[in-house]
């Protein structure tokens, strides 16, 4: 989230797209709703704000929002691309914003285009781009020309505005299946919210990003955003809502196998030394009143990191053990995991909490994939789907080879540690139970792994040891280090002086500091582990001083207790806020005054020299056009890889041009469905009642939602004679799934300008596990949602595309 | 308690909640083809149950404008004045301190008089203790000064606990609002005398009492209505019985009883 | 039209026996003292017999009420409040469960005691003769008359449909325990006949019977239309439960045919069980079906 869980209540009008918090985030969704109750918000004069639920499924969500629209899944593009374009026709934006606090101006290099659905710098053979044209006009000065009238032609704006062209209502309508006039409705409303008075904001999860389109799907949502001059205010933002309680924690301790911790990047071969690396990867300065401040600290970040996991190894004379780092040679996202599993390139592969079978894509290419395993190691606190994939139902475990174990680990409940919230707040949490069992702390078995190896290395010897030799353990006993102890690291501190940093602005490059997590600095200085602060609403007056919900002694948030990100873009260019009802940051002739300024705290604004607003960028400012994705500068709509009709923008290129094309790569057959064969489009999502594969351990949870089901519309059941509870048969291409008909008139149908498509929904939730498929094991063979779901996966994070697909549905009997 | 229903999303948080609070394990799992609702009702297990009425239309639309799924979370209303109580033999059923109405477990002794009383089909019998149950109010948490847990575990603050007369306040402001945003429908249930003298548990809802399953004031009724009626219906019988039974078997002046014969009638 | 959102008390056999029961014995013991103050002198064996059937009903009674308690030796929580700190005697003048469980302990007395003094070996005339036996059997003929029929008020006095739609059941349940009751007299006294009881006892109860039968009558029409206005009809009536009514009505006709001097349809031996068991399914077409 750009914004946080609580300043939502500071909207007056919520877009929710490809999301359903009330059911995924019920907690946060207290928000939505105290916005909702708010007379003083919304649009027009007020009156509470209004939520537009945009879904292919009418949820609980939808249920409380003001305006529900359908939509077919994977075409918000269209959606977003359609306000755009409304907006830009009707000139709703917001002028001065889009001028001074987007890359509006930038002039565009000639030789970028966009032509029959394809980005210049196409190259069919390898299906990629290469994006050099899609880079700034360049000065004398070796800045990016800017046109501050934006009618230069080849300026983003004006390059904006031909794009989105193409989107009117009537494309948008084909596209998405929302009809005209309700399309035009909610533009109007989402109109009015270029007005600096008024503020929106997007929010969106899985729903956008399991697509091949994702990282553009949530792109164009941004852009919008920026348009409406709505980045970086409080109840504006473009918001994920996260997954697990700690998934933002993982993402900023580098889950993806892309990153490193606080997103640099993971070099990569050819990045040999630190400043080639730093060369390739640290976003360079283009605009003279760019701080660019990633980009000028990027090499601090890097050493001090390094400085945290090799300690004294690390070194100005050996590049600080730079060469220590993997260079990962392929893409090495989950997909492509499991994609070696199955060519047999995997030797082994250790699950902790995560259960690969379930999670998918394509469930019984993934069983295949783990039969092919010499070991499997599950860390779990549960047996699950993978822990016992080899006697699944339907597998042979005379002819799985795998050897598995399962360590009893202990569950996030017994033990202590901090989630990061959506929000980026880290809060510190107790433990609630002490261990159960046999059960071991996580980090406790990795510690205790990295000492066998580390002793087999040293008895055995071994190529390039070093990386696993010279790592430091600091900690009292290496073999538990205590999660307090881990949050010190990361934190950070002065090597010379050993007290702990307050920020990472004191980080440096000569070695002389380390940070586990260069972005967590200041979240545990030397006054103690801020995660655990509560001060909240037992004294509002006191703890949120503005009223704009901040709590600034709630927790701590990164970066640096910053609670709205870019928050000079909260002011105008005088540093007054936009609306001076929900100021984020405010100059006060002296400094700036509200949230952690997302700025030198006293650089005024009418200082010639004065830093662009989104410090961030290379630019200074926001991005409407970017050229840091694989798939295209601008968002463009793509059908999903499975699709019932062709993309009426461009025919010839439908889907994704780049989509990474597992199965035809490794030579296997592609296994997508086609109309004809599958004519109903699926999505899948959660449930309230349960937590994906793990609450099918528990009884008062399996009672809400005992038994798994296919949510389809009511005229599709009758045009198939089944009827509400009736035991149906949904196929894909790749597998099948029996399930319960759930016949429901919130699944409906679509109006693709004309064709008429039905679309389903599927919750994802059961399996052979659990208490549910103890009771009927001969049924829950066939309960793996991700058993119809294509092994295909977004552009840019190879996220799978779990939320479109082709599918064909009978009644079985 | 007031449950606000238009900003429930029917989470169960507070279902689930009320029985880890009070030590419900629930029924055996049963799938019931309906919405989202595998409760079914309220009973001996179930002392919160959230009712999803589903009522949204064919034809793609635009607004649900909070109507089109009804989504309630349904409990013992603590009537003031309660039929479950009125017909308690063992005076089992008290109103508490708090003004709530609470069932004693040692008292009780399982007849279910009660049950065919609770207008809201508010208590279930447990076969396996023999008694009547339903929502104490968490009479323990109150004693301790603790909300009750549905209350307390409810995302959406769609379920409220404070002096009802706070809680008054705030549901007219949210009915009026609502009104006067166009929800011509939104009403408060229970907040006055109109439903069993108000109701300490109360509602707003979205739609009519009966789309619900909720008795409108006209249906509100106590049971005891039904003992003048039904005794008059008595009387009237008695009366006419006893004449009838005087008239058949009173002795008749000279009648001699020689004339019948006993035995095989012919 | 009433609306119903209530759930069933799931009251099934044990009660409708206890309805059953409760019907028989009130009624024998109000026709027994009907006979002992108004009949002939013949009367006084049917009248004893009338007064030896109600004690043991109510033994019946008493047990399967408690049976059907979900914690049935707590049985005594009817009548003593053992709300901790109360204390005293629980009577609710409003509830009919609470009367009626007073009013089944009195009657159990007045029903013991005359049951004893009606035993064949008893000392008669016993201590209840004269005026203070007449009195006493007024008064436990009025506690029977209560017996037989608090148990419709009870039904009424609920939020169930039908049941509290209707003001009737106490009528009808007293209509339909009196005539139950006097065929199962009539047959009694029948069957002690050839001990040289007088013939016509017998034949007067089923005249009464009849009259019953007719007033019972009268109480299903009203059923029907107090129900019906209260939009309930039909749940009363749906399936099954149509095919029991009629089964109902029917066994009216013997006892109706008594009226018209058709004595010859109830002679056929079995006319008077015909009648308890429409008394029977009465009870159970009225208790069951509005619980379904
Ligand atoms: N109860 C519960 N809460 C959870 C979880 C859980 O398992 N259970 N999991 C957590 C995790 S890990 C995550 S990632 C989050 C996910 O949170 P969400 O993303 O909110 O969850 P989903 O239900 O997967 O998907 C959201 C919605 O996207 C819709 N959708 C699908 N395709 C499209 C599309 O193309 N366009 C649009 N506009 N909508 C689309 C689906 O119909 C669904 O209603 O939830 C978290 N919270
Ligand atoms: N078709 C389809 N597929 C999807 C999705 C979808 O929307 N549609 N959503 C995807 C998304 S967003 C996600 S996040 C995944 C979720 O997939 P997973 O993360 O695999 O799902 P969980 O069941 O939440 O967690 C896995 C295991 O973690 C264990 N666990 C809990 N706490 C701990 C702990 O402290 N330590 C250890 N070692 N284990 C622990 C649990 O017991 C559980 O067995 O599913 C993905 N798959
Ligand atoms: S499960 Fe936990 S993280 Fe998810 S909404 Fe509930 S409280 Fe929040
Ligand atoms: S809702 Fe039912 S159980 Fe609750 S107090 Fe009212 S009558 Fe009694
Ligand atoms: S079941 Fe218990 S609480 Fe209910 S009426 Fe009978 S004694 Fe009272
Ligand atoms: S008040 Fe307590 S007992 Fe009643 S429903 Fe809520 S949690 Fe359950
Ligand atoms: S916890 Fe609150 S929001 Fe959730 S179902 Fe219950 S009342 Fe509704
Ligand atoms: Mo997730």
């Amino acid at each position: 989230m750009t914004n946080h869980w609580r300043d939502i209540k500071n909207a007056d009008l919520i877009l929710i797209n490809g999301a359903n918090p009330a059911e995924a985030h019920p907690v946060g969704f207290q928000w939505f709703m105290h916005a909702k109750l708010d007379p003083t918000k919304g649009p027009g004069r007020g009156g509470g704000a209004k939520i537009i639920h945009c879904d292919p499924r009418f949820s609980r969500t939808s249920a409380v929002a003001d305006i529900y629209v359908r939509i077919r899944t994977g075409t918000d593009v269209a959606y977003f691309g359609g306000l755009i374009n409304y907006v830009l026709q009707h000139n709703l934006q917001h002028a001065t914003y889009v001028a001074h606090y987007t890359n509006a101006s930038f002039v565009v290099k000639e030789g970028y285009g966009f032509h029959d659905g394809l980005f210049s710098g196409y190259d069919p053979a390898t299906r990629t781009y290469n994006p050099a044209s899609w880079a700034y006009e360049k000065g004398p000065d070796g800045f990016a020309l800017r046109d501050m009238s934006l009618q230069h032609p080849r300026c983003v704006f004006q390059l904006l505005k031909a794009h989105y062209a193409r989107y009117t209502p009537e494309v948008v309508s084909e596209i998405t299946g929302i009809p005209v006039e309700d399309f035009l409705k909610i533009a109007a409303v989402v109109g009015e919210m270029g007005r600096p008075d008024k503020v929106m904001t997007i929010v969106y999860a899985v729903g956008l990003t399991h697509h091949t389109t994702g990282s553009q799907l949530i792109r164009s949502g941004a852009v919008l955003q920026l348009l409406l001059g709505n980045m970086g205010r409080p109840g504006g933002g473009m918001n994920a809502e996260r997954g697990h309680a700690n998934i933002q924690g993982n993402t900023d301790h580098a889950i993806s196998w892309e990153i490193l911790p606080g997103y640099l990047a993971v070099p990569l071969p050819g990045d040999d030394t630190i400043d080639a690396y730093i060369a390739k990867h640290a976003p360079k300065k283009l605009d003279p009143h760019a701080w660019n401040f990633f980009g000028t600290n990027y090499k601090k970040f890097l050493v001090s990191l390094l400085k945290a996991w090799y300690g004294d190894h690390a070194t100005p004379a050996n590049d600080f053990a730079y060469a220590y780092l993997p260079k990962p040679e392929g893409n090495c996202s989950w997909l492509s995991i499991y994609d070696a599993a199955l060519r047999g390139k995997m030797e082994g592969i250790i699950l902790s909490g995560m259960t690969a079978t379930s999670i998918g894509p394509d469930s019984n290419q993934v069983l295949q994939a783990l039969a092919r395993l010499k070991w499997l190691v599950v860390m779990d606190a549960f047996p699950t789907t993978s822990s016992e994939f080899w006697h699944a139902p339907g597998m042979d475990p005379t002819a799985v080879q795998t050897e598995v174990f399962l360590l009893p680990t202990t569950h996030w409940i017994e033990k202590d540690g901090s989630f990061t919230n959506s929000g980026r707040w880290v809060q510190w949490k107790e433990q609630v139970l002490p261990p159960q069992g046999q059960a071991r702390h996580d980090h406790w078995i990795l510690a205790d792994l990295l000492h066998r190896v580390r002793d087999l290395y040293q008895r055995e010897g071994g190529a390039f040891a070093d990386p696993v030799l010279k790592l430091t353990l600091d900690y009292k006993d290496p073999l538990h280090p205590t999660l307090d102890e881990l949050a010190q690291e990361i934190n950070g501190k002065d090597l010379t002086t050993g007290k702990r940093l307050a920020t990472f602005a004191k980080l440096k490059d000569d070695g002389t500091t380390s940070a586990g997590d260069w972005i967590y600095t200041g979240s545990y200085p030397e006054k103690g582990n801020l995660a655990k602060r509560r001060n909240g609403v037992q004294d509002p007056a006191a703890n949120d001083p503005t009223g704009m919900g901040f709590y600034p002694e709630w927790a701590w948030s990164w970066p640096l207790n910053r609670r709205v990100m870019y928050n000079r873009a909260s002011a105008d260019l005088d540093g007054r806020p936009w609306d001076p009802k929900r100021p984020g940051i405010v100059w006060n002739g002296e400094r700036w005054v509200g949230d952690v300024p997302d700025y030198p705290p006293t650089m005024s604004p009418h200082d010639p020299n004065a830093w662009l607003p989104f410090i961030m960028t290379g630019e200074g400012v926001g991005r409407l056009f970017s050229n840091s994705l694989l798939d295209g500068p601008l968002p463009e709509h793509y059908e999903p890889m499975e699709s019932p009709i062709v993309n009426p923008l461009h025919p010839a290129v439908s889907a994704s041009p780049v989509a990474f094309l597992y199965d035809r790569a490794a030579g296997r057959l592609d296994r997508f469905g086609t109309p004809d064969e599958y004519p109903i489009v699926a999505t899948t999502y959660r449930l309230t009642e349960h937590e994906h594969y793990v609450t099918m351990q528990i009884p008062r949870l399996v009672q809400l939602q005992p038994e798994p089901f296919v949510e389809m519309p009511a005229g599709l059941a009758r045009e198939r004679g089944i009827a509400n509870g009736d035991w149906v048969r949904v196929r894909s291409k790749r597998g099948m799934i029996e399930v319960r008909a759930l016949v429901t008139n919130r699944a409906g149908q679509l109006d693709l300008g004309g064709k008429k498509v039905w679309q389903v929904g599927i919750p994802i939730h059961w399996g052979f596990i659990g208490v549910a498929a103890e009771k009927h094991p001969d049924r829950a063979q066939h309960w793996l949602a991700n058993a119809l779901t294509p092994f295909v996966g977004d552009a840019n994070a190879r996220t799978p595309e779990f939320k479109s697909f082709l599918v064909q549905i009978e009644k079985v009997s | 308690m007031f449950t606000d229903t238009s900003i429930c999303i029917g989470c169960k948080a507070c279902e689930v909640a009320c029985k880890e609070w009070n030590q419900l394990p629930g029924n055996e799992p049963e799938y019931r083809n309906d919405s989202f609702d595998n409760t079914g009702e309220l009973d001996a297990q179930n002392w919160r149950h959230v009712k999803f009425i589903d009522r949204v239309p064919e034809a793609p639309m635009t607004t649900g404008n909070g109507q089109a799924w009804l989504l309630m979370s349904d409990i013992c209303k603590h009537c003031q004045h309660a039929s479950c109580m009125e017909v308690c033999p063992t005076n089992a059923i008290i109103r508490t301190e708090f003004d709530t109405v609470y069932i004693q477990p040692d008292v009780c002794n399982g007849c279910r008089d009660c049950i065919a009383a609770c207008p809201y089909g508010a208590i279930g019998f447990n076969p396996k203790d023999g008694l009547a149950h339903k929502c104490t109010f968490c009479y323990d948490r109150l004693q301790a000064n603790m909300p009750p847990a549905c209350a307390k575990a409810c995302p959406t603050q769609s379920i409220t606990f404070g002096p009802l007369r706070e809680l008054h306040k705030k549901a007219d402001e949210r009915v009026a609002t609502l009104r006067a945003q166009g929800y011509d429908q939104a009403q408060l249930y229970g907040r006055d005398a109109s439903v069993y003298g108000g109701l300490n548990a109360f509602f707003l809802l979205m739609a009519e009492p009966e789309v619900y399953g909720l008795p409108n004031a006209r249906n509100a009724v106590l049971p005891r209505r039904n003992n003048r009626g039904g005794y008059l219906g008595v009387l009237v019988s008695a009366a006419l019985a006893m004449v009838a039974g005087i008239v058949a078997l009173r002795r008749r002046g000279s009648d001699t009883l020689q004339d019948t014969t006993p035995g095989e009638g012919s | 039209m009433a609306e119903h959102f209530v759930h069933p008390p799931h009251w099934e056999a044990y009660i409708v026996t206890y309805f059953f029961a409760a019907g028989l014995a009130g009624g024998c013991y109000v026709l027994a003292t009907l006979l002992s103050l108004t009949g002939y002198p013949e009367d006084r064996e049917p009248a004893r017999l009338g007064f030896l059937v109600p004690f043991p009903l109510v033994l019946l009674c008493a047990l399967v009420l408690t049976l059907d308690l979900g914690r049935p030796w707590l049985f005594w929580h009817m009548l003593v409040n053992a709300t901790p700190g109360a204390g005293g005697l629980n009577f609710k003048y409003w509830s009919p469960m609470s009367v009626g469980a007073w009013a089944l302990l009195l009657f159990g007395v007045f029903s013991f005691v005359s049951f004893l003094g009606a035993l064949p070996w008893a000392r008669r005339p016993g201590p209840l003769a004269g005026t203070a036996g007449r009195a006493w059997m007024i008064a436990g003929a009025l506690l029977g008359l209560y017996i037989a029929s608090y148990t419709g008020v009870l039904l009424s006095v609920s939020n169930q449909p039908v049941w509290s739609d209707t003001w009737t059941l106490g009528g009808l349940f007293l209509a339909s325990g009196l005539s139950g009751s006097a065929a199962l007299l009539a047959w009694l006294v029948r069957r002690r006949a050839a001990a040289g009881s007088p013939a016509t006892s017998w034949q007067r109860l089923l005249t009464a019977d009849g009259y019953f039968a007719l007033i019972e009558l009268l109480f299903i029409v009203l059923f029907f239309v107090s129900v019906g206005f209260a939009g309930t009809l039909g749940v009363a009536v749906r399936g099954a439960w149509l095919v029991a009514w009629i089964l109902v009505l029917a066994s009216l006709v013997p006892a109706l045919a008594e009226l018209g001097g058709r004595r010859g349809l109830v002679h056929a031996g079995s006319g008077p069980l015909l009648v308890l068991a429409g008394v029977l399914l009465m009870r159970i077409a009225v208790v069951i079906s509005a619980q379904m």
